[in-house]
């Protein structure tokens, strides 16, 4: 066995040795920002955040083709005291409906 | 000398070669999340404590029973809710009582439960512990509890959610606290979930 070798071989193991502690580190940062999230402000829980929605095409306009729908529209019931204004729909807690 | 350089790289190798298992074990653990299993708090169905008032599902399928201390909220017009609100709209306490209206089967409830949130209000879901065959007053649900983050206002909230299934009809108990008190909001959420009675 070369010296070479062994030097490649020490490297090589270095490296994995510092890419699984780079993903250790990320995990926990990813758990450390959540309770940041929480860590928010909760007086605005009930505040009814503006919802912006996409201004329709003027009426003389040629008719758009057909487009995609924005990523919101996963969500059937409208934040922002949208729907059919439950808490769940302004930051309160999720009742227990079927999203019907 | 040769032979010394040969036998001492060899023990460095072998050092590291351990190290780095053990680094990517590690960390494949925690890219994992760890796992989910945490014992689910036992439920006793119990009727309700003497002074606690009770709201009847609007089609009579369910009683929901609510400590003193939390008011009527509004919310469907099928469902009934009760909540313990700061003077600043803080939910520190919240109960809701829904009957089935989609999808809701007592197989695969945690799953089900966890994608309708993220699907309607929350940015976020995480499963924390879930059972089934959870004994009630007068049916046996599927019960999960989960911690989710609010799309507005990105609140924290942690909850039990149970499907119930009872003789003639089938409605979902949700309590719910800010993930932060949960652990001192679970034992009275608990009681009522345990009270929760269906027809």
């Amino acid at each position: 066995m070369s010296l070479t070798f062994i030097r490649s071989a020490a490297g090589a193991a270095l490296l994995a040795v510092l890419a699984a502690g780079c993903g250790t580190a990320a995990t926990a940062q990813h758990a450390a920002t959540k309770p940041a999230a929480a860590a928010q402000p909760r007086h605005s829980a009930p505040a009814h955040a503006p919802v912006t929605t996409p201004t329709p095409p003027p009426a003389t306009t040629a008719p758009a083709p057909a487009t995609k729908a924005p990523a919101s529209s996963a969500n059937p019931i409208p934040q922002g005291n949208g729907g059919d204004q439950d808490p769940d729909n302004n930051g309160g807690p999720s009742d227990g409906d079927g999203n019907i | 000398m040769t032979a010394h350089t040969s036998l001492r790289g060899r023990h460095v190798l072998a050092v590291l070669a351990s190290v780095a298992a053990i680094a990517a074990a590690t960390a494949t653990f925690a890219l994992s999340g760890g796992s989910p299993g945490r014992a689910f708090p036992a439920l006793v169905p119990a009727a309700a404590p003497a002074g606690w008032p009770h709201l009847t599902l609007p089609d009579g399928t369910a009683v929901l029973s609510y400590p003193p201390s939390l008011r009527p909220v509004s919310g469907d017009a099928d469902s009934v809710s009760a909540a313990q609100v700061s003077p600043k709209g803080v939910f520190r306490l919240y109960l809701n009582a829904t009957p089935r209206q989609g999808d809701e089967q007592l197989r695969g409830w945690a799953a089900f439960r966890l994608r309708l949130l993220t699907a309607d209000d929350a940015a976020s879901a995480h499963e924390l512990a879930a059972a089934q065959d959870v004994a009630f007053r007068g049916g046996t649900g599927s019960c999960v509890i989960d911690t989710y983050v609010t799309r507005i206002g990105a609140h924290h909230y942690q909850e039990i959610a149970c499907l119930v299934q009872g003789r003639t009809s089938a409605s979902v108990i949700v309590a719910a606290a800010p993930a932060a008190t949960w652990a001192q909001a679970s034992p009275l959420l608990l009681r009522a979930v345990a009270a929760y009675q269906i027809r």
